[in-house]
């Protein structure tokens, strides 16, 4: 009987699992065929991402979107590392208070985020593209910097601070020498993933982006209106590929730094 | 004075987000009462026409289908999260790293790329009609597209993971010993889980209700992709109304209204897992 529960369990599971990763390797598989329709495999080609490399747009905004994203991840990993430190210190009602405005932009439906944002920077006059972009963008990347620094500081022992203040470490050195150093892994992941989501924006991104600064989502979700074609799925692989390598670096690293805590 | 140097440091955060959040929220507050004129400027003139608007039963269906689709998306990946977050807690460590990784892969996947699979499977050229037409359980394409429940499947598909690992979590912290003083008692499987895990899991699955309730009323690229326009939802007509109808003020409107029900549902949320100590939100 418990083993027939185990067999329904792991049934169970792995019919989840396909059908978790199903349509995303519908579209690599996609991505090789010779027909430009799904309906029949003519055969496997390169041709749709040699298409990719020619199209200019396409290039234009992949530029668009990895600057924005690199400035976005790195501007979040200071501003959330910042907060969550400073969170130590401050009083009660003022780290709930951090907290709260942390939280505020991710309980906001992001389209009613987006029109905010986009009425706002229209009223001030800036000029849309990489500077709202990266403002915008920053809004949902600092709180999860924010989020997994202040887990990983809530792991660190207390008494290594109080160590520190008594060897007569100013609050600066101690920051500097103890509590950074040991955060440095989860800022990497945290950064890494604000780069992914960075990159993965449609629904603000809509709204932030000038006439001349598409990002890469935009661009996608405007062809994908049009159709399925073969070439929309070789450029998702890519960005796919491209996204694995980075969860691969970080897991890397994450690994690299559990031995070295042992 | 001590205090008041310690939290001074503080201030630039709180100011940077209330900037950046706060005063647009404003804005959209005080546009949703303005007028505007045939070309689509912005004039200062209160009215609260935008509102009446929003209660206007063409544009009320819209607001239902939203609540609809939130609601169904949310109640169909608590029914089809809830084993695979059960079963995952219960795996042994190994096989449970591995399951764990799996439900988190897909957050880095571009969401589009998951969105656009499910146009290649259920097209009617798509990969399903393909397989059913090869086996011969159908003679011409059945068309699953550009349906509601096409939107459902892609707005829930999009937030399982945030519902499993809601709901894993709460499982995860479970105290094994009330499930063993169950069994010591002769209490069935089933009595154990109806009695003891599932209300114990509650705060769980308000949490994962929460992270997949409010994107679902605003994930206007999925309905357009695969719901074709025929069903409108919320964040497509806000979006439509900013990008093309040029109507900013109802946009706006709009938006105060879909926030109006965010908060509602966290509001819920807190009341339910108010004894959660380690909520989501902590």
């Amino acid at each position: 009987m418990r083993l027939k529960a185990r067999k329904f369990d792991t049934f169970y599971l792995s019919l989840f699992f396909v059908a978790l990763y199903l349509p995303v390797l519908s579209v690599i598989l996609y991505s090789f065929n010779a027909s430009p329709s799904t309906a029949q495999w003519t055969g496997f080609t390169f041709d749709w991402y040699r298409m990719l490399f020619r199209d200019r747009v396409i290039v234009e905004a992949f530029k668009v979107s990895m600057e924005v994203a690199l400035i976005t991840s790195v501007l979040s990993a200071i501003l959330g590392t910042a907060s969550a430190v400073i969170s130590m210190w401050v009083t009660d009602r003022m780290k709930s208070a951090i907290q709260g405005m942390m939280i505020l932009p991710l309980l906001i439906p992001e389209v009613a985020l987006g029109i905010a944002l986009l009425i706002f920077f229209n009223a001030l006059r800036l000029p849309f593209g990489h500077l709202t972009l990266v403002l915008s963008h920053s809004l949902f990347c600092v709180p999860y910097v924010y989020i997994m620094v202040q887990l990983r500081l809530k792991e660190i022992d207390r008494s290594i601070l109080e160590s520190a203040r008594d060897l007569g470490a100013t609050t600066w050195q101690t920051v500097r020498t103890v509590i950074l150093p040991l955060v440095i892994p989860s800022i990497i992941t945290a950064s890494l993933l604000a780069l992914a989501m960075s990159l993965d924006d449609v629904i603000i991104s809509t709204y932030m982006s000038g006439p001349k600064t598409t990002t890469l989502p935009v661009h996608i979700f405007s062809m994908m209106r049009v159709g399925v074609t073969p070439k929309v799925n070789a450029l998702c692989t890519l960005i796919l590929v491209g996204m694995f390598i980075v969860v691969g670096l970080s897991q890397l690293f994450n690994k690299k730094q559990h031995k070295e805590d042992l | 004075m001590q205090t008041f140097k310690r939290n001074i440091l503080a201030v630039p955060i709180l100011v940077w987000i209330g900037l950046l959040v706060g005063i647009p929220l404003v804005f959209v507050f005080v546009l949703s009462f303005l007028s505007r004129d045939s070309l689509g400027n912005i004039i200062v003139q209160f009215t609260l026409e935008n509102y009446q608007r929003v209660v206007d039963p063409i544009y009320l269906r819209v607001f239902l289908n939203s609540l609809l689709l939130a609601l169904l998306t949310a109640l169909v990946t608590l029914v089809i999260g809830y084993p695979v977050a059960y079963i995952t807690a219960n795996l042994e460590p190994k096989k449970r790293a591995f399951s764990i990784g799996l439900i988190m892969l897909p957050f880095w996947i571009s969401s589009l790329l998951r969105t656009y699979g499910w146009m290649i499977l259920l097209g009617n050229a798509g990969i399903i009609n393909n397989v059913l037409l090869a086996i011969g359980v159908i003679d011409r394409p059945v068309p699953m597209m550009y349906k509601f429940s096409t939107t459902l499947i892609g707005t829930a598909y999009m937030l399982v993971p945030f519902m499993i690992v809601a709901i894993f979590n709460s499982v995860d912290k479970l105290d094994r010993s009330l499930l063993e003083a169950s069994y010591d008692l002769g209490a069935s499987k089933r009595q154990t889980f109806f009695n003891i895990t599932l209300p114990l899991t509650i705060p769980g699955i308000a949490g994962g209700f929460t992270l997949v309730f409010i994107p679902a009323l605003g994930l206007f690229y999925v309905s357009d992709l695969l719901g074709g326009g025929n069903t409108i939802f919320l964040g497509n007509l806000i979006n439509t109304q900013v990008t093309r109808g040029r109507n900013r003020p109802l946009a706006a409107a709009f938006s105060i209204a879909m926030i109006i029900v965010a908060l509602l549902v966290i509001s819920l949320y807190s009341k339910v897992a108010k004894d959660d100590r380690e909520g989501l939100f902590q």
